[in-house]
């Protein structure tokens, strides 16, 4: 008991580096903390396949520890603070909400690394991951474009933060690019968890004539299972939920951490962690499209197979010029890309979409 | 056009449902003169077992009678423990309830698959609102119920039992939130998952304000309220910007505008408001 | 007609030491109530009291948390103490919270690169004005219209809630925030300072303290705090004695207003450092768990806010350290009041068996 009062005292008193002796016998703690619970699908669970992927390659060297449902706010400092009090050496955020309190106390734990999802700020031992979802939604967008008949694709979609608008101008380009005379139905729910009110929202885009609905951050399969019993064609976001609509998903847009947490894990043991921006795209393997319906014709896959492979080689881009936003103006001329950091700052639409972004 | 009136119509009704379910709970405990502040909390258990734990609770609210601190108190525990119990089912699904086309009704265009085509809990809400209506205004039940929550002083003098009238008036209110939480856990969303009440045991509470207290209003009311939620997706979906933030509020500014709108009229507010609402009411013998 | 098996009837002459006995007991059965739900989750009864009730004591840093959670639910539950007392029950404190978050929040966004040592006070002083018109709100419908204030103050919490969301994603966004719905952080002068230097306590807990300095004697002392507290016991004789409602009720709610709106500003210009979606974990709620505990009195609800806060942050701790549901700490908030007010029954009231009372009846 007494020892644990001194470790604690110890990490909190600017979280010197603790009894460095005893540490190369045990396992090196690691602590990741979710916004949400860990369900059977979505965001959270995707984050805890890479955990059980570092807990895989490193065996007894590492142990984990799961703090999940942690609302965003100043509440979660506390939480961190105390996985670091309790000796863990590299803390995975999980949410983007957790980045301020997360990045002080990188700075007062310069012994303990730290990854954090959505972010844009980065120290010597906190770094960032992001998803390069709107390439996978690219793909996804091209599939909408080929199945729909109504030539109208429905979008449910959480927050206008810049990845889901990334996301939707993505699906607009590459529908539209299949397809010139396909319709795009917004609706922004507003929220990152109120199941009923995404169904809703679903089933208004279907009665407005989508045969494909788009379901952007969506934790729970709510969109899915509308999709299923209404009848039409579904891509969600995080984890393969084709076993919630068989018939439905026409693709899972799915996030696979294991490769990017066990290389920073590794990093981390060996003493040479750098916190970067870790983006990870379809050639990282961190995003992909899983769950393909089989309603597309092997022609039809081979288009999509060969669009993602130029994307992977960084022939093509999703966000190629020249592109024009909703108003005309042009935003990327002919012959360039979009940079990075316009990518994860997009606050416009593009061409071709009506309705302007929630403020 | 025409399926989207068909949702219109039928999304309004859904979205309607648990909202009148719990509205038409909270009534009945209003009715007796108790404010209960623990909708949300009680919807997001129903949610996950029902009304099983409102006996557990409902027994502490009445003989102290502060209702605010408990309802309040209760309607945390509930979230709490919502959470807790949900916690295996997070994310899961359920299949959907079956739906029971009304025959005849539903072979009307538009208006059949738009109303007459759902659960049965969708139907039954309307007529247990005519219920309601006819128990509170023709019988003895409804007497008391009104007598208590008008006037417990008088009530009690001449031989009703106000805290028993109470008591139970809250038992089937909790049993109605409960109904409703479960309704939307089961029937439209068809999974749970924590916080999925997402506010509306407040806009439950706003309803039957909005109301008046009135059975014939609540139905309306909880109809107009669906309808706002419904019709604010269609709108968006058809490309128009509208801020979402002024539309959620809508509900609750217009609660505001009829309170003081029928408070200020003396005679109208008594007509319908229980007159000890939400006061303490000791009995001494 | 159905009566129930007993009755319930006032303890005439309420004194001493069985005042204190309500809160002990709610205390106690939180207590065993955290044992059983955390031994239901599979963690072992002394680990769950170690976790709950002695770690968040622990150390310095943990102390700091404490007293961190503890400033926003004191100053809040002193502002409404005052006015429950006065029988006006202003539940709006979440929704007056936020507005003095979003008040505080303008002066550090207008002024960035201010270096004004006077930022604070006036944030503080602006934020109080923003909670204090949104309780105002509340007042004028009840006295100028006679709308219930519990109705209203419900309300505009949830108006409040979609104000901020707009405001976030809106007018006060981060120009250089990547469009995320937040504001830029606050500059330098626009912080609370902090108290040991260490930890993240503020000097937020100093202002609450002394709130509870002055509500105590607003309410012992002052000629005000005297009326208003008749008002509230007894309308009528302070009715006759010349005390109006119209006032008690403007007074009640703009008083616990500006204390909602102090602690939003505390909030943003402390731990948190912007304005952002999520300002408070429900301390508008929690305060008035906070209100009702400390017996609507100045010290009780010293002790009050201490045991609520060591609660969170043993709650947040215990979930961290041993892996226990968020949900244990909500349901336990719903415990102690719940448990509370069941003893507050026993302590107050005398409950006695219909059957017994029938008997003396006859004798």
């Amino acid at each position: 008991m007494k020892r644990r009062l001194t470790n604690w005292i110890a990490a909190a008193c600017m979280a010197l580096p603790l009894t460095g002796i005893a540490a190369t016998a045990e396992p090196v703690l690691i602590g990741l903390i979710y916004p949400t619970p860990v369900a059977d699908v979505g965001w959270a669970k995707q984050l805890d396949l890479g955990r059980e992927a570092v807990e895989e390659a490193f065996g007894d060297r590492v142990t984990t520890r799961v703090v999940e449902n942690i609302p965003e706010g100043p509440d979660a400092s506390r939480v961190v603070n105390q996985l670091v009090a309790d000796g863990a050496k590299f803390v995975v955020l999980g949410s983007f909400g957790y980045m301020n309190d997360g990045l002080r106390l990188a700075q007062r734990s310069p012994d303990v690394d730290f990854i954090h999802a959505s972010g844009f700020r980065q120290a010597e031992n906190f770094g960032t991951f992001t998803a390069r979802s709107y390439e996978a939604f690219y793909l996804a967008g091209m599939a909408a474009g080929m199945v729909t008949e109504s030539n109208t694709i429905g979008i449910v979609a959480a927050f206008a933060i810049p990845e889901v608008i990334a996301e939707v101008n993505a699906i607009t380009l590459a529908a539209r690019k299949e397809n010139p005379d396909v319709n795009i139905r917004i609706v922004w729910v507003n929220s990152w968890f109120d199941p009923a009110r995404e169904q809703e929202a679903a089933r208004a885009v279907i009665s407005q004539g989508a045969d494909v609905v788009f379901s952007l951050h969506q934790d729970t399969p709510s969109v899915v299972n509308v999709a299923q019993a209404e009848g039409v064609y579904v891509v969600n976001t995080g984890s393969d939920m084709s076993a919630h609509g068989p018939d439905a998903v026409l693709g899972s847009v799915v996030h696979d951490w294991s490769s990017y947490f066990v290389e920073a894990v590794g990093a981390s043991l060996e003493g040479n962690f750098e916190g970067h921006d870790e983006r990870g795209g379809l050639a990282s393997g961190a995003v992909s499209v899983q769950a393909w319906n089989d309603v597309l014709t092997e022609e039809q896959m081979a288009r999509i197979n060969e669009t993602e492979a130029a994307l992977i080689s960084g022939e093509a881009h999703v966000f190629a010029g020249p592109l024009k936003d909703q108003s005309g103006t042009e935003r990327v001329a002919e012959g360039e890309a979009l940079p990075d950091p316009e990518i994860f700052a997009m606050n416009w639409l593009v061409e071709g979409l009506t309705g302007s972004l929630p403020q | 056009m025409g399926t989207t009136l068909v949702f219109l119509l039928s999304g309004t009704l859904l979205a309607a449902t648990p909202l009148l379910l719990a509205a038409m709970g909270e009534l009945i405990v209003e009715r007796a003169g108790i404010l209960n502040l623990s909708i949300e909390g009680m919807m997001a258990l129903g949610a996950v077992v029902g009304f099983a734990t409102i006996m557990a609770t409902g027994s502490h609210w009445l003989a102290l009678g502060n209702q605010v601190a408990t309802g309040i108190a209760v309607g945390i525990l509930g979230l709490g423990l919502s959470g807790l119990i949900g916690k295996p089912y997070e994310g899961m699904t359920v299949a959907p309830m079956k739906r029971i086309p009304i025959p005849v009704l539903s072979e009307i265009p538009i208006i059949g698959p738009g109303l007459f085509n759902h659960s049965a809990l969708v139907y039954l809400a309307p007529l247990l609102a005519v219920g309601l209506w006819w128990m509170l205004r023709s019988t003895r039940i409804g007497l008391i119920i009104r007598a208590v929550g008008e006037s417990p002083e008088s009530a009690h003098a001449i031989g009703y039992s106000v805290l028993m009238t109470r008591f139970l008036a809250v038992m089937v209110g909790g049993f109605m939130a409960g109904l409703a939480g479960a309704f939307i856990a089961t029937v439209s969303a068809t999974l749970w998952s924590d916080g999925m009440i997402a506010g509306r045991g407040w806009i439950v509470v706003a309803l039957v304000v909005f109301a008046t207290w009135r059975v014939d209003r609540l139905v309306i009311g909880a109809w107009l309220f669906g309808l706002a939620t419904i019709a604010e997706l269609l709108v968006q979906g058809a490309g128009i910007s509208v801020p979402s933030q002024l539309l959620t509020s809508i509900p609750y500014i217009a609660t505001i505008i009829a309170i003081s709108i029928l408070s200020m009229d003396g005679r109208k507010m008594r007509l319908n408001a229980p007159a000890s609402l939400g006061r303490t009411y000791n009995s001494t013998a | 007609m159905m009566r129930l098996p007993w009755i319930v009837e006032p303890r005439i002459g309420r004194t001493g030491p069985r005042a204190l006995l309500a809160p002990l007991i709610a205390v106690v059965t939180t207590v065993v109530a955290a044992v059983i739900l955390m031994s239901s989750q599979g963690v072992a009864p002394s680990r769950a009291i170690w976790q709950l009730y002695v770690a968040p004591l622990s150390s310095l840093y943990n102390l700091s948390e404490v007293l961190l959670k503890m400033a926003p639910l004191l100053i809040i539950a002193q502002g409404l103490a005052i006015g429950f007392r006065a029988k006006v029950w202003n539940i709006g404190a979440e929704g007056q919270l936020l507005l003095g978050a979003i008040g505080g929040s303008l002066l550090p966004l207008w002024f960035n690169d201010s270096v004004n040592p006077m930022m604070l006070p006036t944030m503080a002083m602006c934020g109080m004005l923003f909670g204090m018109g949104w309780a105002a709100l509340a007042a004028f419908l009840r006295t100028r219209f006679n709308a219930n204030e519990i109705l209203v103050t419900l309300m505009l919490n949830s108006i409040a809630l979609q104000l901020l969301y707009y405001l976030v994603s809106g007018p006060l966004r981060d120009p250089y925030g990547f469009n995320f719905p937040q504001s830029a952080l606050f500059p330098q002068v626009a912080m609370l300072p902090s108290l040991f230097g260490m930890g993240r306590a503020n000097v937020s807990i100093i202002v609450a303290l002394l709130a509870t300095v002055a509500a105590w004697i607003f309410v012992e002392r002052s000629m005000t705090g005297y009326k208003l507290q008749v008002g509230g016991v007894a309308p009528d004789a302070a009715r006759y004695a010349g005390f109006r409602e119209k006032r008690a009720v403007w007074l009640s709610l703009c008083i616990g207003g500006a204390a909602a709106g102090l602690a939003g500003v505390f909030e943003v210009a402390g731990p948190l450092g912007q304005l952002q979606r999520v300002v408070s974990p429900g301390y508008g709620f929690a305060a008035i768990i906070v209100a009702f505990l400390g017996g609507l009195n100045a010290i009780g609800i010293l002790f009050a806010a201490f045991f609520m806060a060591v609660i969170y942050v043993g709650g947040d701790m215990a979930q961290a350290s041993a892996g226990v549901p968020y949900a244990v700490n909500t349901s336990l908030q719903g415990v102690l009041l719940v448990s509370y007010i069941g003893a507050r029954l026993f302590v107050d009231y005398r409950v006695r068996w219909r059957r017994d009372i029938t008997q003396q009846g006859v004798n």
